[in-house]
């Protein structure tokens, strides 16, 4: 079963046309890397997931049943931008008002699990204006989790985590999709997404450029071989001899697309062109890497 | 992935989601200063009013009998002098700044985008507000109330009075509570964020303007009752068992459909 099916969703706002004709599957369990350049509409459809906000056209589902069914609603958990609570209220006290609000049976043992879950136990009695940053995101994830939702539409959580709370997070997610919670995550951290990821959407001016699952996309990254050369000829050498041949400054290195060996290159370049290579290894393009070039093909 | 998770839709029933929203309003609403501020504003008007009436200005002698700081005399909607207008009426008009302040939090904080991502109904969302809104009115009513006494006190005026008459009209204008609250509410849910011009229209309304400019044209007529402003005046000291009726029916059929309206623009416009 589907937790979500999108089909022709479309959302305007006066003459921008925010979402465009966005279709997305996602399966039961999965977590869902939601992927897309500033304002190319991630946002947008989480809030008309969500019902934050009307859509101009299409339809969502959510296990089968509309997305406006308020009965469905009761299995959703949301993060969207920041945590909605009262500023001079306390941590405990905005939990317990959303646990009102969802009618939570033992309110007190459920806030006090989710606070446990993103190790801000000690955080409750503090008022929320007092909070810093990453303890606000940690505490908007502990409100999505209240009531151990079915769903969980996070938009941009891991913004301001360290590396502690990025692993807890981590560990959160994967443990949750691991008993059936499915969850729709959306961030620009891609190597962390990457981690946990399951399923991937990348969407672009509104529309969706592609789905695959975390194997697709294993499978559709291209390999190459990455090597550093002391000659400033190899480059030229290279492009000349391989179709794709990039220079990746970051790490200083040339890279040469395909499915070659790294011995034959190394081969070629010192018995062809006297040209000794100093490093040089296998690697497969990541998903930022797939993500940027996926870009750059659009454009 | 082993996918064990079983879906449960509950389907929590009217009182269940309405006792939930009313205990996180009425916990928010007395763990708020600006409740307590408004209810201690209600109790200095009177005694700012009576001031006025004893002074030796425009405002000397505009009030014969103490109790008329709390109600006029008669249903005068074509206002002559302040005695006329300076009543319980004014808690309408400091009430809708305070329920503008108190629900336009809920849009700044963000507490509506938790909120409406639950099982929350719109329309339970706007009988909540308007209840409790109505609520903190009723209180305002009571502590002007006081402070109307203490001030009538003040003054020396007699306080001979029909007390059934008195009776009706204090309650008659705690009724009309709940329809200026359901009138600030959907102004509010119209502003939503911009709540500075929800204030400003709620302080334009309640000031009974309105209503007043349209008995300037039409005179004093038991028509104008069917407005909240008219029936709020109708409650006066001359009142009796029929204009707690009238301000009763007045009330309760404004709220209903201004929390009818206002659930339809909540449910088609985009909440946040």
């Amino acid at each position: 079963m589907n937790a979500i099916e999108i089909r022709n969703l479309t959302k305007t706002f006066g003459e921008k046309r925010a979402v465009d004709g966005l279709n997305m599957t996602v399966p039961q369990g999965a977590i869902y890397g939601f992927i897309g350049e500033n304002g190319s509409g991630k946002s947008t459809t989480e809030k008309l997931i969500c019902g934050l906000i009307q859509p101009s056209g299409g339809e969502i589902k959510l296990w089968g049943k509309d997305h406006k069914d308020q009965n469905v609603r009761s299995q959703i958990g949301v993060l969207i931008e920041a945590p909605g609570c009262f500023p001079n209220y306390t941590v405990w006290n905005n939990m317990k008002l959303q646990a009102a609000n969802l009618g939570l049976k033992n309110e007190n043992e459920e806030i006090r699990r989710v606070l446990h879950l993103v190790r801000m136990d000690g955080a409750a009695s503090n008022k929320f204006k007092n909070c810093s940053l990453g303890m606000k995101q940690r505490i908007g994830i502990a409100f999505a989790l209240l009531g151990n939702p079915a769903l969980l539409v996070l938009d941009e959580p891991i913004n301001g985590l360290d590396a502690d709370g990025m692993r807890i997070m981590r560990e959160i997610l994967t443990d949750l999709s691991r008993r059936g919670t499915t969850v729709l995550i959306s961030s620009h951290i891609l190597g962390e997404l990457e981690k946990i990821a399951t399923h991937y959407g990348i969407i672009r001016g509104g529309k969706m450029l592609c789905e695959m699952t975390a194997e697709e996309l294993n499978a559709d990254c291209p390999t190459y071989v990455a090597l550093k050369a002391d000659d400033v000829n190899a480059r030229i050498v290279l492009e000349r001899a391989f179709e794709r041949v990039e220079y990746d400054q970051e790490h200083g290195e040339l890279r040469v697309y395909g499915n070659n060996r790294a011995e034959e290159i190394a081969d070629f370049l010192y018995k062809q062109h006297g040209i000794a290579v100093t490093e040089i290894r296998t690697a497969k393009i990541n998903l930022e890497e797939y993500y940027i070039d996926l870009m750059r093909e659009g454009r | 992935m082993e996918n064990t998770k079983t879906l449960q839709f509950e389907k929590p029933s009217f009182f269940t989601r309405l006792r939930g929203m009313l205990g996180v309003d009425f916990y928010r609403l007395f763990h708020t200063p600006l409740f307590y501020i408004f209810i201690v504003i209600a109790a200095l008007i009177p005694a700012l009013v009576s001031m006025g009436a004893m002074g030796d200005g425009e405002t000397a002698g505009m009030f014969t009998n103490a109790w008329q700081i709390i109600a006029a005399d008669s249903p005068l909607y074509v206002i002559s002098n302040m005695g006329e207008y300076a009543n319980m009426d004014m808690v309408f008009i400091f009430g809708g700044i305070m329920v503008s302040i108190f629900i336009g939090h809920d849009y700044r904080s963000g507490y509506v985008k938790q909120l409406f991502t639950t099982h929350a109904k719109k329309e339970d969302y706007m009988l909540s507000k308007t209840l409790v809104s109505a609520f903190s009115m009723v209180c305002m009513c009571v502590t002007y109330l006081i402070g109307g006494t203490i001030a009538g006190a003040a003054t020396g005026l007699p306080f001979a009075i029909n007390g059934g008459s008195l009776l009706c009209a204090i309650l008659g204008k705690m009724i009309m509570s709940l329809g200026w609250a359901s009138l600030y509410t959907f102004i509010n849910v119209i502003f939503r964020r911009k709540f500075g011009i929800s204030i400003a229209l709620c302080f334009v309304l309640g000031t009974g303007i309105p209503v007043i400019g349209a008995a300037a044209l039409v005179g004093n007529t038991a028509a104008l009752n069917i407005f909240l402003y008219g029936s709020s005046v109708y409650a006066c000291l001359s009142a009796n068992f029929l204009t707690v009726l009238v301000c009763l029916a007045c009330s309760v059929v404004w709220a209903a459909i201004y929390n009818v309206l206002g659930s339809v623009i909540l449910y088609r416009r985009d909440v946040y």
